[in-house]
This record gives structure tokens, C-alpha cells and sequence, in this order.
């Protein structure tokens, strides 16, 4: 699988769904190696030495972006941060604008962050550094599903045959779109489980299986990834009550009693507590939630380290 | 066309590698004090090799780690194709060891420029020493080997390959010239 | 008193909307003096026609000038010469303009500016409500007295439906035509795209094809509740053609239009640009069942006419991702090949119809005597194209001040050399 390496191409990583299941798994394979370095004194190798990375966030996100940064300086990147609260946005600059300014410093790597799905298929077109998708919108956060996967690699040992289950909103969740995608490549079966409001529209061409009955379906599961659960999606439009949500879609001690007995549960984070999973489960599911923060840093080392070595 | 010469059979390595060890313990009397360090792919299996010989005559157990330099080389951000990342594990502490580091091939002395840095992320070693099975010349850093194995002169041409059971399913040294008014 | 001029164009194959014919063309002053097979009369200016096609002016019902307010996107200039660039000898305007046209000022305004061009007839399209903010009717009568050829809030429907019943009803008083944006806004939801399993895939905001078909139904029986004439613009998907097609049968006065973007692209094409801005457009682009659709209602006549929608943007604001930039994109210098290229070409129409459907039809529809048909008497409003010359569409031959359109870099067939404006050469390639 390591020879696989030499056949990296792309410029940059924009979503799963144009990775090629031979890419995703060089990615895997490099994190395997990536993961060692930050067990190291000194965590750092000068992979990336001289290479400037710009972590442009347009949308608020400490944890994403504190593990792209820490991930670029592991590979001893210049990484700058740059996010919409301190930037010029306010000023009547547009998102386009802000690039080009950003491209006159020679920026090898920009980790795009951005609430305008497909938003990174234009800004690509303004900049000649590779381009990270670090979530855009409601349509890829394909570093999280390349996480997700290597977790459930490791626990598992394989991502072929699972049968993987994604509960929540995933109509606005760019989270769920790549592990989709992802896991399907593999020849693992996604099974996604939301209220219909919830669901996209004519989702079935995506592969995944669509349904509502989450009790139906849990016993089945390999992997379980519990999504973020918005709290103003209450109220109206997509939930009568967040109460309503628990009661259908919460992962409960009397569901968790149903699962298989190494049945992997996971969360993109942050985990509210009590509504997407009880509290009481704390214990025997968070070990496993930290485990995924510590393995998308291998990844987006992985990631980075793929884009910004160049490519003749 | 090409043409290829065996320099080392399977009992040459044998035997080489049975010098090296026996000057490796000839230098460093206490055992106790080195670390083995293999330089990924084929130096690591060299190490394990001499780790075992040096295990047989001393009856004490000696640490052994395995190196890959890929993200330390100089010439990372301008090749292509990607190299592989292999894995890296030095699992004991490097403070105060004496550290022979352990490659097939001695050639440019860029690998182990890589090799060096990267051993003094992970600490200070009391010393560092190379071992090599082959040294065929063309150096273009001030490295030389402590321990050789055999000393091949070569021009720049040719290619020096050496083959092990663990990857190659046989022990063997080749010497490949190139014919250039082929190519 | 000055001679009237005379052009005298030989030896062209003459398309009106029942026959084609070849023969010549005498223009005397801005009327058609006289067409026969070879006309030996004096003429100022004599046009060689053979092997080219002559057509009566094309008439636009949707054209979105931009004036008053965002003259950097287009102005009445620009968008005079773009129009007669895509052999159009008559454009009606938007009134969501800043501010509205929603009061008789700016109608004859606009008349004006647009006499003072002269390159072709502007006529203004008045507000339904004022500012177009769905609250209250506009003075319909003031409005057609200062020259305005029909009501619409185009940009929005009328969301209150017994505004909309009153608005209906008082505009059969002065025989004015009410146009209607069908959409539900509510449903549109702010989406950005059509809803289908392509924004579902990107997750892109998106717009079910119900939020057309809905306005268009509720429109409709409206309509036929109070024996209202009703025209719809820019139709889009199947299920608002189906809805029409059964309401046409039953007789009610509604009359539709589309558009040729929705006869030539589908979702599928906004995946293939990669989401490209210049694919943005409201209605949003369907799948390939509507636009099948939309090709069967020209030819059987549930849709009356193509219009443009042209919609000028500033580059600035077209360059953004695609869920941030504003929805349209330019048509008048395109509708013509482009209808060409995907209606006549592919055989869906023919030429007669063609001509039906850009000229004759959309004139009628607004009630312009004279004008859609190359006979004696009539207006001489004349585009004369060579149906074999292709050409590409770039960035430097678009005249529009706004650049954005879907189709850069598409190669069409058909191409207009010469328009002829009330007797007045007024565009020549």
C-alpha cells in the first residue's frame, strides 16, 4: 500500500467525493507515519521547511484551525492564521479580494474554511498555492471524514464490509457528505438516519440508505458517527424541540445496550452532551471521540505534506 | 543493455557482516551503552542482522531502531515523485548512546546528513557511528564510514543494488552498468 | 420634406411565422413598402441577400436594463446596442429597478433616454405594487398613459393573493397585461440552485421546482377566476408547463415565456462549471426532464414566446462563490443563435416557428401593431443573419457591459449581420 505514495497528483484536496479510494488510502498510510512524530520529543520534522501555509477562516472554528495549525508547524510550515473576526471582510473587502491580497505573500498552502458551499471551485481560480477544504459550507470537511476513516481503520483494521451508520442533521452537514462518499469507496455500506426535514433531497444517487428509524437500524452497525446537533435548528422549520430530537435520535443507555458489542461510536465534535449522546455514556464513549482529535492532527499532516511537497 | 556483476554472493555478506559486528564490539566494549540504528529499507534489516550477531556473542540484549529520513531530506519540496513515508521507531532513550547507524549503500552522504538530524531530534547521543555494507565513493558531503563492508569503486553510472532475503528473497551485491549508446 | 430612404435588401430567403419565401424586400421610411420576387425600383442603399435569411426584429419581454441605479452594470446605451446586437428591434424592461419604475416619471423617462439612443424601441414594464414591496397597487391607468406596456414585480411574485386578485381585476379596467414572476418564496427558501441530488451532493441552499409550479398555479386560477389576462415569465420546469398546458386547454387567457438557457443548460452543466457564478440564474437550471419539457411546450405551443431575462452584473460581484452572488446573467446578444443552435438545429422547431416565437408571438402578446411579420405595410423592423457562419462567444465580443454569461467559450451557429430598426440600419457585423 506505501508504494502507492508516488501516484499522489493532486494539487489540492477540495472534497472526498473526487478522491480516488488508492488516494485516500495514501493519505491513511502517511497518517500511520505522521501519527509517530507527535509521540517524538521534539514533534517536528523539516518536511515542509520554507513552505508558508496560510489558515484562512472565514467562519469560526478553534479546534479545526488550532489542528491545521499545529499540524502545518509539525511539518515546520510558516503557517499564518487568518480569520474573518480580524480580518478586512468587515471593511466591504470581499472573500475574493482577501485572497488576492493573500496571494501577493506567496502562500504555498491555503486551509480554506468558508460557510459558502462549493465556495472553493471559485476562490481556487484566484491563487496559485494548493488549497486544504477545511469545511465548506454544508458541502465537504474532508479532513474530518479522512480522520474518521483512519480511526475506524485502526480500530477496526479495515474500512472494507462495514456497515456505517450517520445519525443527525445531515442536511447541514458537510461532515456527513465526505464520510459518505468516503466510506463507500471502501466498499462499506453508509446508512444515514435523520428526521426527514433533515435529510437531503433525493439523496438516494449518493449510495447511502436513507431512513428515520434509528432503533431499526443501530443493531446493525459497525461504526456510528453521531453528528452535531445545531440548537436553532428548533423551532420551526426542521425540529419541534431538541427534547423531540432526544427521544427519536439520541444515543441512550437503552440504544447503546442494543449496539454490537464493538460497535465504534464517533463525534466530529464538539459533543453536546445529552442531546446527541447521554451523558452517563461519557465514559465509554469520549476515550475513543479524543482518539480522533489526536489522529486528524496525523492527518492533516498527512494532507499538507501531500500538497505542498511539489510535483514536477 | 544492460550489463550486471555480482559483487557479493550471500556467504560474502555473511561473512562481512560477521567482520563488522566483531569491530563494532572490538570498539564499543559495553554493549549495554549502543543503539542500533537502521536507516529504512535495507539498513534496518542489516541492523536486526547484527543486533542478532551482537546478541549471540555478548548474551545481552541490544536496542535497535529503525529510521526513515524521508521528511528530512534536502531535496523533498523540488522531486517527484513523492517518496513514501516509512515508519520511524526509537522507542528507548537516545541520550548517551552510542548510536551506530546502519545503511546498505554510502553514496552521496546525503542520506545520512538526513539520518544524523533527525537522530538529534530525538536527543543527544554520546556519539554516532556509520556502519555500511557497500561504500561506492561520489561523496558530496564531508561523511565517511566508520565500519565498511566492502569498498566498491564506481562511476556514477552504475548502479549498486543489494538484494536481502527479508525484501529481495535472496542475499546478494549487483553491480548494473549502464550502456549509454543504448539509451 | 425630406425623400424617405429607401433600402431595397435582394434576393433573401424571407422567414415569417407561417411561410418562408425568397424573394426581395423594398423598405421605404420605417415600413416594409413592398415584397416580391425581384423588385427593380430605385433604392439608397441595396443589401445583397443570397444565401443569408431575413427575419422579422425579434421582440424581448424581459430584459433587465439596470436604469435607474446600477448604471455600471448596464445602461440604455449598453443595453440598446446589445439588443440590436441580437437583432432585437424591440425590448421591454424591468421595473426592479433603484428606484422602481412604479410611478409615470420614470416610464416616460425611460422612453426617452431610450428615444435619445435610438437604436430600437425601450418600452418600460411598470411595478404591480409600489416599490415592488407587495403592499399596495400602483396607478395602472397614470402608468399605460405615460406609455407603459405591461405590470409586473418580476424578481418576486406577489406574495398576498388577494393583492394579487385586485391587481388582476383592476388591470382588465385599462386592458394592461400583468406579467408574474412565479415563485414561492417561502419555498424558494433562498436557495441557490435547483433542489436536486446535484445540491444535495454539494449541499448548496437550493430551490424546489414547486416553488415555480405552486405560483404558477396559484396565478393561474386566479386568472381564471376573475377572466384576467396573465403572462408568465421565464417558465422553467415541468411541472409548471403541465399546469399551463391543461389551463390553455381550458381556455383561460394565460400566455408563458422562457428562456433559452432553459432549453440549453440543466444542473447537471452547474456541476460540470464547477459551480461557476455565470450559471446562477433564477428560476434555477433544471434537469434534463424539464428541459425536455420546455423544448415539447415550444413546439406545441404551451409556451408563446422566449424571452431573455438578460440580467447584467458587475464582474465584482459575479466572481464571488456561487452561493453568494446575486442570480442572472446576460441573453440578448445570444437568444437568437442560441435558439438557432438548440431549438432549430436539433429540429425541435422550425424557422417559421422560431420566428413565431422571438418576434411575432412576444409582439402580439404586448399589443405592438405592425410589427413580427415581414409584409407590406408593416413596420420595416428587419434582422438579416447568415444561418451557416458559427461563432464563439468571448468576453471581447460580448457589447453588454456585463460580461457574465454561461455560455463563454461555446461555439453557436448563426449569426445576425444586419438589423434593421424602423427602416434604419441601426446594427451591421
Amino acid at each position: 500500500m506505501q508504494k502507492h505514495a508516488e501516484k499522489w497528483t493532486k494539487k489540492h484536496i477540495l472534497d472526498i467525493a473526487s478522491l480516488s479510494r488508492e488516494e485516500i488510502e495514501i493519505v491513511l498510510s502517511l497518517a500511520t507515519s505522521f501519527k509517530e512524530i507527535s509521540e517524538r520529543d521534539v514533534k517536528k520534522v523539516p518536511a515542509l521547511r520554507g513552505k508558508t501555509i496560510v489558515n484562512l477562516f472565514f467562519e469560526n472554528s478553534t479546534r479545526t484551525r488550532t489542528s491545521f495549525e499545529l499540524a502545518a508547524k509539525r511539518i515546520s510550515a510558516d503557517v499564518v492564521n487568518f480569520s474573518s473576526s480580524s480580518s478586512s471582510l468587515t471593511k466591504g473587502e470581499t472573500i475574493v479580494d482577501t485572497i488576492k491580497t493573500l496571494e501577493a505573500y506567496h502562500p504555498d498552502i491555503m486551509v480554506i474554511r468558508i460557510n459558502s458551499s462549493a465556495a472553493l471551485y471559485c476562490l481556487k481560480k484566484f491563487t496559485q498555492a494548493s488549497i486544504v477544504n477545511a469545511g465548506d459550507g454544508k458541502h465537504e470537511h474532508p479532513t474530518q471524514a479522512l480522520l474518521d476513516m483512519f480511526t475506524v481503520k485502526e480500530i477496526k483494521t479495515t474500512l472494507e464490509g462495514l456497515n456505517v451508520l450517520i445519525v443527525g442533521d445531515i442536511l447541514h452537514s458537510r461532515v456527513a457528505r465526505s464520510n459518505i462518499f468516503g466510506f463507500q469507496k471502501f466498499g462499506s455500506s453508509v446508512t444515514v438516519c435523520a428526521p426527514p426535514t433533515l435529510l437531503p433531497f433525493n439523496y438516494g444517487q449518493s449510495g447511502a440508505i436513507l431512513t428515520s428509524d434509528l432503533d431499526q437500524v443501530l443493531p446493525k452497525a459497525d461504526v456510528i458517527i453521531m453528528l452535531r446537533i445545531q440548537k436553532e435548528r428548533q423551532g420551526g422549520l426542521f425540529l419541534p424541540t431538541i427534547r423531540e430530537y432526544v427521544r427519536d435520535f439520541a444515543m441512550t443507555e437503552e440504544r447503546f445496550s442494543k449496539l454490537k458489542k464493538d460497535c465504534l461510536i464517533l463525534h466530529p465534535g464538539p459533543i453536546n452532551w445529552d442531546v446527541e449522546i447521554v451523558s452517563s455514556l461519557k465514559h465509554k464513549v469520549h476515550p475513543r471521540i479524543l482518539q480522533q482529535a489526536e489522529n486528524g492532527l496525523a492527518v492533516r499532516m498527512a494532507t499538507l505534506y501531500l500538497v505542498g511537497t511539489k510535483q514536477k | 543493455m544492460k550489463e550486471s556483476k555480482r559483487i557479493l554472493t550471500a556467504e560474502d555478506i555473511k561473512r562481512v557482516l560477521s567482520r563488522l559486528t566483531h569491530q563494532i564490539i572490538e570498539r564499543n566494549p559495553d554493549p549495554q551503552e549502543l543503539m542500533l540504528i537502521g536507516i529504512q529499507t535495507r539498513g534496518v534489516y542489516l541492523a536486526e542482522r547484527i543486533q542478532q550477531l551482537i546478541q549471540e556473542i555478548e548474551k545481552v540484549p541490544v536496542s535497535l531502531g529503525v529510521l526513515d529520513i524521508t521528511l528530512y531530506r534536502d531535496d523533498l519540496t523540488t522531486i517527484g515523485p513523492k517518496p513514501v513515508v516509512r515508519e520511524t521507531k526509537i522507542a528507548e532513550d537516545i541520550n548517551n548512546k552510542v548510536v551506530i547507524l546502519i545503511d546498505d549503500v554510502l553514496f552521496t552522504g546525503r542520506t545520512v546528513r538526513a539520518a544524523l538530524d533527525e537522530i538529534m531530534d530525538f536527543g543527544r547521543p554520546k556519539r554516532v557511528e556509520l556502519l555500511v555494507l557497500i561504500d561506492r565513493g561520489h561523496r558530496e558531503l564531508p561523511i565517511r564510514a566508520d565500519f565498511v563492508g566492502k569498498n566498491i569503486p564506481t562511476s556514477k553510472q552504475e548502479i549498486v543494488e543489494v538484494k536481502l532475503m527479508e525484501a529481495d528473497k535472496i542475499d546478494e551485491v549487483m553491480v548494473t552498468i549502464q550502456d549509454h549508446s543504448q539509451d | 420634406m425630406q425623400a424617405k430612404t429607401r433600402t431595397l435588401i435582394k434576393n433573401i430567403t424571407i422567414v415569417n411565422p407561417k411561410e418562408s419565401l425568397l424573394a426581395d424586400i423594398l423598405i421605404e421610411g420605417d415600413t416594409i413598402k413592398q415584397v416580391s420576387k425581384n423588385i427593380q425600383e430605385k433604392a439608397d442603399i441595396v443589401i445583397e441577400g443570397e444565401g443569408k435569411h431575413a427575419f422579422p426584429g425579434f421582440v424581448d419581454l424581459h430584459v433587465h436594463l439596470r436604469i435607474p441605479g446600477r448604471e455600471d452594470e448596464e445602461d440604455i446605451r449598453s443595453g440598446s446596442a446589445a439588443a440590436v446586437k441580437g437583432g432585437f428591434s424591440d425590448i421591454c424592461c424591468m421595473p426592479n429597478t433603484e428606484p422602481a419604475i412604479d410611478n409615470e416619471g420614470l416610464v416616460s423617462w425611460i422612453i426617452e433616454e431610450g428615444k435619445k439612443v435610438n437604436l430600437l424601441d425601450v418600452h418600460p414594464i411598470a411595478a404591480i405594487t409600489k416599490d415592488r414591496k407587495g403592499c399596495e397597487l400602483t396607478e395602472f391607468g397614470a402608468l399605460k398613459a405615460a406609455g407603459c406596456c405591461a405590470l409586473s414585480d418580476d424578481g418576486s411574485s406577489v406574495a398576498d393573493s388577494l393583492l394579487f386578485r385586485r391587481a388582476l381585476e383592476y388591470a382588465t379596467m385599462h386592458q394592461m397585461l400583468i406579467i408574474s414572476h412565479c415563485e414561492d418564496s417561502r419555498l424558494a427558501a433562498n436557495g441557490s440552485m435547483r433542489e436536486s441530488y446535484v445540491s444535495s451532493k454539494y449541499g448548496i441552499g437550493a430551490i424546489a421546482d414547486i416553488s415555480e409550479s405552486l405560483a404558477v398555479f396559484r396565478d393561474i386560477e386566479i386568472a381564471k377566476f376573475v377572466k384576467a389576462r396573465i403572462h408568465l415569465a421565464h417558465i422553467s420546469s415541468f411541472k409548471s408547463l403541465e399546469i399551463i398546458r391543461n389551463a390553455k386547454a381550458q381556455g383561460v387567457k394565460v400566455t408563458a415565456e422562457t428562456c433559452p438557457h432553459y432549453f440549453a443548460l440543466t444542473v447537471e452543466d452547474v456541476e460540470a462549471s464547477e459551480f461557476d457564478a455565470n450559471f446562477k440564474v433564477n428560476p434555477p437550471l433544471g434537469e434534463k426532464e424539464d428541459l425536455l419539457a420546455v423544448c415539447r411546450a415550444l413546439k406545441d405551443g404551451t409556451i408563446d414566446c422566449i424571452s431573455t431575462d438578460h440580467a447584467p452584473h458587475s464582474c465584482s460581484e459575479k466572481e464571488l462563490p456561487f452561493e453568494n452572488v446575486p442570480f442572472g446573467f446576460i441573453g440578448l446578444e445570444l437568444s437568437f443563435s442560441l435558439s438557432y443552435t438548440f431549438l432549430v438545429k436539433t429540429k425541435i422547431l422550425t424557422l417559421n416557428q422560431l420566428v413565431e416565437k422571438m418576434s411575432y408571438r412576444p409582439a402580439e402578446i404586448i399589443g405592438l401593431k405592425n410589427r413580427g411579420m415581414i409584409k407590406k405595410g408593416f413596420i420595416a423592423n428587419i434582422v438579416v443573419a447568415d444561418l451557416n457562419k458559427k461563432w464563439q462567444v468571448t468576453k471581447e465580443s460580448i457589447v453588454s457591459k456585463s460580461k457574465n454569461t454561461p455560455f463563454l467559450g461555446r461555439t453557436l451557429t448563426g449569426l445576425i449581420e444586419t438589423n434593421i430598426s424602423k427602416g434604419r440600419q441601426v446594427y451591421s457585423l
